[in-house]
């Protein structure tokens, strides 16, 4: 079979970093085709290659054989490239149907717009997907689920050849996901070439026919058939070594005091019934799928959001968390965010002002004096310590890359000499050198008596670095098992943890 | 009952809800309030105020905000008299000079806006001054009383009853808006780069264009509102245009527009425009300190924000 | 401050050039402070050969008594931007402050010193009206401001009955007359010192820097243990505080404590409370701050009020002119910033 469309030594290069380094991809007519990677692999990159949003900066893309150039999104939207971006790209308030065609409105300012065609041409478009949807409504009315249907729509009818759905089932239920999977599968039998990007492998397996695989901006593999390619095999190929292996060590935490303690706490955001505990110098790993309610977990112990039921313990005794500023001066609990750029770090600030944040209070003399040497020598041996590299600590941190602007985010809680850190998906988007130092990190904060409550979605990050691990689905705890470091039958017993919870709900 | 919380989540009844209410409970209790003069004025009121409102909510439609709308309106005013007074042109080629000068202000703010990429705020704030400053330049500060007798007429007649002409144009500009952000592409391309621009991009809008455009029929408006003021008042002032921030303002918050763009009713910032005029009249009835009125605006800004935001957060609950 | 943080983007870690030598020179001269001195001085030496007395003793005073008042506002909104918001209502709240301070001198009888002390803490309760409230409902501080200034202004009015207050000790415009060393007012001395406690407070305190870092990134504040709410709050009593001593100048300057000092709502305040911080690079979004470029700024303005009412421009003109101003500096701005940006990434 000849491919539709295919993209040959693609390279991109943003200022200072090269995205892509010659990759190669290319599609079959009539296939689910997965494009796999870590954050940061260069997948969103190759992409917005493909879709127009960026020019390569070598290479070249071929439609049908024929070399092609798409100098817009537009560009790509006309020979038949569509796309349903991660980030929803509706108008809420407009009716489904003026979503779905507002790229044909868009050719002429004063031409008065005919809404009963359009809902006529839309209702063609939703009947495809099997939507039962009144054209007109609001999009603001329908659920997440549909609103991404919905923009499928609006790529089908475009009549794409190509289409690309980025990260598409993030925020869909299984029963949603099963419908979208039974429409990709129509899609494929009529002929579109699909790409699927996703995070969940097992998803992967289920739909995709051939897969190629990104690691640091190159191919770790391309275009082969699925085909007796396990689970394993894909994510070899994209951390580039076997998961787990040899990192971890156990470590007996069993004789220690307990420093936080959760009892059948429930939350305003939905917990119900969560109690964990985490000793002194204890890991204890927090699994579950995106939206599984971590996050909101680990904010409601800071205070953030209210804690409405049950108790929390710190040292043993119930305490009341009311804010942050609580959590931490009063409590020694430290937090470092999955989302760096807005939570983490203080993007317009020096390294010096980020590293210290947490210990100004601390350190401010009378009247609330502070000056910069101070800090200095209060984060100082930190950042040496955590080997951030910057060329001075005056530098802004939103110049930093990513692993050193997580390490700096790690470095303002050892400054503070927090009791306890909640991590928060501490590897996303940051090379696997640094992933595995962080790691170390980890593990030797712990040993020097830190507790640390580590949240990631990352399952071979998990029984790398855990002691414990909790699994938590649909904002409860669904299960608790000692890490022994062997992925096969750790992950498989997270899994078992995660599945019964979905049949019993 | 259905209907009904289907009716509460549109924009314009509740503001509808509030103007029938005022108009019963002020009528009840003072009879001048619906005598055919009291009417006029009001209505007088009415036809210059939703002209200021519209320029501010075709902007708040786009996500931005535009501070020269009283300084274009005052400077299409005294353009307006002056031309007349000055050049001895017609009262039509004058009006339609001072219209183009209103368009080209809004024009010029707009374009400023795209190519710096500098916040709207900033950018009115200066031309704002600009445009004052040009005003003051021009008059030195004294009004022009040279105003024709067709325009003073134009300003004083009523087409039937109480109803003033100045009404008319308000009207057309009224319909002509809401047919525009209803059913043309121009339109729905405003609101669709106020909601979010980004995504109107990769939807092949032209975001720029319709960013310029917008400021365009805001500069367009304020300078009609302008030209009706010298009518009504019968002298070009200077001074015209000074106070209709808080003015332009009030109106659309109170119809319900969002400040973060996307989302405005025609409908019901023409009911805000009525609300707020009928409470100044009625302060004034009432022989109230006129200055209370200025903090009745303020009041019911911030009540009406105040409503939005609950009203959001109940529509968001309700579609969970 | 940004631009230091913008050249040092060249040596990100693993730059092969690695820090370039040299930059930091070139740093200052292509620092906002730098091109307003650079304004000043080039103003200054126009003006002096243009017009009759620019550098007389009367004239250095004026500038200095006119700047002092202007550098306070600008100092007002700065502190209110650095949360990334704005405060619509400095006019309208220094006005409020000011007679406040009248009312308690001429129908309490209480002592100028306590009642100018009420004033200001009259003027931070405002602010905290302001703050609270957007702080409680979550929405931009334009809105809130715009009916704030309209509510306040509109109380005051109604108490006051719009008229003055013109029975003040003798003190107050003896301090707005007196010269040090010959030309120097007082009141500039005032703005100064205030200037230079801000300086202090955003570089070298606890609570300068949370303010800052409220103002930069609300979320990442908050989760390092700073209460963003308090902080937002207390910008704008902070603000509300400097709008009051600014208009207590004004009233040392009169003689009197007037409500139309500032205009109908206080607006006429509203440009030069932007000029100075714009001017002087503070940035809109909040986070950032330049104490002496909002002093340059505003005395770059004032100077040039002052020098083209001399020229006789013809006075009406001066607002296009500012206009004009606000509108070359934040394009030469821009330029400057994507200047060194491209010259740091190539």
């Amino acid at each position: 079979m000849t491919p539709i469309f295919e993209a040959k030594g693609i390279q991109k290069a943003f200022p200072g970093v090269m995205a892509l380094k010659g990759v190669t991809l290319s599609l079959l007519p009539g296939s689910v085709h997965a494009l796999l990677g870590e954050n940061g692999a260069g997948k969103s990159t190759l992409i917005k290659v493909i879709t127009g949003v960026h020019q390569p900066t070598a290479g070249t893309l071929l439609l049908d054989g024929q070399q092609a150039q798409f100098h817009n999104p537009r560009d790509a939207i006309a020979k038949g490239i569509g796309v349903v971006h991660q980030e929803r790209n509706l108008f809420p308030r407009f009716s489904v149907a003026e979503n779905i065609f507002l790229e044909q409105i868009g050719s002429s300012y004063l031409t008065p717009v005919d809404y009963a065609r359009l809902n006529r041409e839309a209702r063609r478009w939703l009947d495809a997907l099997e939507l039962d949807i009144d054209p007109a409504t609001p999009v603001s009315e329908l659920s997440v689920a549909r609103m991404q249907l919905v923009e499928i729509a609006k790529a089908l009818s475009l009549q794409s050849r190509v289409l690309l759905l980025d990260e598409p089932t993030a925020s869909l239920t299984t029963s949603e996901t099963d419908r979208l999977f039974q429409i990709v599968r129509r899609l494929r039998d009529d002929g579109t070439s699909l790409v699927f990007v996703s995070h969940k492998l097992e998803e992967v397996q289920e739909i995709c026919d051939r897969v190629t695989v990104l690691r640091d901006g190159a191919n770790a593999c391309d275009s082969r058939s699925m085909e007796g390619v396990t689970r394993h095999d894909l994510v070899q190929m994209m951390i580039g070594r076997a998961e787990g292996e040899g990192a971890w060590r156990a470590r007996d935490t069993s004789a220690q005091p307990e420093v936080l303690g959760l009892s059948g706490v429930s939350t305003e955001l939905g917990h119900r019934d969560v109690s964990l505990s985490v000793r002194k110098g204890e890991i204890v790993g927090l699994y579950g799928l995106v939206g599984a309610g971590r996050t909101e977990l680990a904010k409601s112990i800071l205070g953030q959001s209210a804690v409405t039921g049950g108790e929390v313990r710190v040292d043993g005794k119930p305490v009341r968390i009311r804010s942050v500023f609580e959590a931490i001066h009063t409590h020694g609990l430290g937090y470092v965010s999955e989302d760096r750029k807005t939570e983490g770090l203080i993007l317009q600030h020096s390294v010096l002002a980020n590293a210290g944040v947490p210990i100004w209070r601390k350190l401010g003399g009378a009247l609330g004096t502070l000056t910069d040497g101070k800090i200095r020598d209060a984060v100082l041996p930190y950042l040496r310590k955590l080997e951030v590299k910057t060329p001075s600590l005056a530098q802004t941190a939103a110049n930093l890359s990513g692993g050193n602007q997580q390490k700096i985010s790690v470095a303002k809680w050892l400054a503070a000499g927090v009791r306890l850190l909640i991590v928060d998906e501490p590897s996303v988007g940051i090379d696997i050198k640094t992933k595995a130092y962080l790691h170390e990190l980890l593990r030797e904060l712990a040993d020097n008596g830190t507790s640390i409550l580590l949240i990631t979605s990352d399952l071979p990050e998990m029984i790398a670095v855990a002691d414990r691990i909790v699994v938590m689905d649909g904002y409860r705890v669904t299960g608790e098992l000692p890490n022994t470091g062997e992925y096969d039958s750790v992950s498989r017993a997270v899994m078992d943890r995660i599945h019964d919870m979905g049949e019993v709900g | 009952m259905q209907q009904i919380s289907r009716l509460s989540r549109t924009d314009w009844f509740g503001p509808l809800l509030a103007t029938v209410l005022a108009i019963a409970i002020i009528g009840s209790l003072s009879k001048n309030f619906l005598s055919p003069y009291n009417i006029q004025i009001l209505l007088l009121a009415i036809a210059v105020n939703a002209l200021i409102a519209f320029a501010q909510m075709i902007i708040i439609a786009i996500g931005q905000m535009n501070l020269s709308v009283g300084a274009i309106g005052g400077l299409a005013a005294i353009s307006f008299a002056g031309m007349m007074e000055v050049w001895g042109l017609p009262a039509l080629p004058a009006a339609l000079l001072a219209l183009v000068i209103g368009l080209l202000c809004g024009v010029l703010n707009g374009v400023l806006v795209r190519i710096t990429g500098i916040s709207a705020f900033v950018i009115t704030l200066a031309t704002l001054s600009i445009y004052k400053g040009i005003n003051l330049g021009i008059t030195e500060a004294q009004p022009f009383y040279g105003v024709p007798a067709a325009v003073k007429a134009f300003g004083a007649a009523t087409i039937l009853g109480p109803i003033p002409w100045l009404l008319a144009p308000t009207i057309a500009a009224t319909v002509a808006l809401w047919y525009m952000l209803r059913r043309l592409p121009v339109g729905r391309f405003i609101l669709a780069v106020g909601s979010n621009d980004h995504a109107a991009g990769l939807s092949g809008i032209s975001v720029g264009a319709t960013v310029v455009i917008a400021h365009g029929i805001s500069g367009f408006l304020a300078a009609l509102a302008g030209i009706l003021v010298v009518a009504r008042l019968q002298i070009g002032q200077p001074s015209i245009g000074d106070d209709w921030l808080i003015l332009s303002f009030a109106a659309p918050v109170i119809g319900g527009a969002v400040l973060a763009g996307g989302h405005v009713s025609v409908t019901a910032t023409a009911l805000g425009v009525v609300i707020v005029a009928i409470i100044t009249q009625a302060l004034v009835l009432f022989s109230i300190d006129p200055f209370l009125v200025q903090v009745v605006l303020g009041a019911l800004i911030l009540a009406a924000v105040g409503l939005n935001k609950l009203r959001a957060r109940d529509t968001a609950k309700g579609s969970l | 401050m940004t631009l230091q943080d913008a050249t040092y983007s060249s040596g990100t870690d693993d730059s092969p050039l690695g820090p370039r030598t040299g930059l930091s020179r070139s740093r200052f001269f292509l620092s906002n402070e730098f091109g307003l001195i650079l304004l000043i001085a080039i103003f200054a030496i126009i003006f002096g050969f243009a017009t009759k007395g620019f550098f007389s003793p009367f004239n250095l005073f004026a500038l200095g008594r006119n700047s002092a008042v202007n550098i306070m506002i600008g100092l007002s909104m700065m502190s209110v931007i650095v949360t990334g918001g704005l405060n619509l209502a400095v006019g309208a709240m220094g006005v409020c402050a000011a007679m406040v301070c009248g009312w308690m001198i001429e129908s309490l009888g209480i002592p100028w010193p306590l009642a100018i002390a009420g004033g200001l803490a009259f003027g931070a309760l405002l602010g905290w009206i302001n703050g609270w409230t957007v702080v409680r409902t979550g929405l931009h501080s334009f809105i809130i401001t715009l009916a704030t200034m309209s509510i306040f202004f509109g109380v005051m009015i109604f108490l006051t009955k719009a008229e003055a207050f013109r029975e003040l000790p003798p003190v107050f415009t003896e301090f707005g007359r007196a010269r040090v060393l010959g030309y120097v007012s007082p009141l500039l001395l005032v703005t100064l010192v205030v200037a230079v406690l801000l300086a202090w407070l955003y570089r070298g305190t606890v609570l300068g820097r949370e303010m800052l870092a409220a103002g930069a990134s609300p979320a990442a504040a908050e989760l390092s243990g700073i209460r963003v709410g308090r902080m937002v709050i207390l910008c704008h009593m902070l603000s509300g505080a400097l709008a009051g001593i600014a208009a207590l100048m004004l009233v040392a300057r009169n003689g009197a404590a007037i409500p139309s000092m500032a205009g109908q709502l206080g607006q006429d305040w509203l440009l030069p409370a932007f000029l100075g911080p714009v001017l002087g690079g503070t940035l809109l979004q909040g986070g950032k701050v330049s104490v002496l470029g909002t002093v340059l700024g505003a005395f770059l303005v004032t100077m040039l009020t002052s020098g083209l009412l001399m020229l006789q421009i013809g006075a009406f003109w001066v607002q296009s002119f500012l206009g004009l101003m606000l509108l070359v500096a934040v394009l030469l701005d821009k330029a400057r910033r994507s200047y060194l940006a491209r010259r740091n990434l190539a």
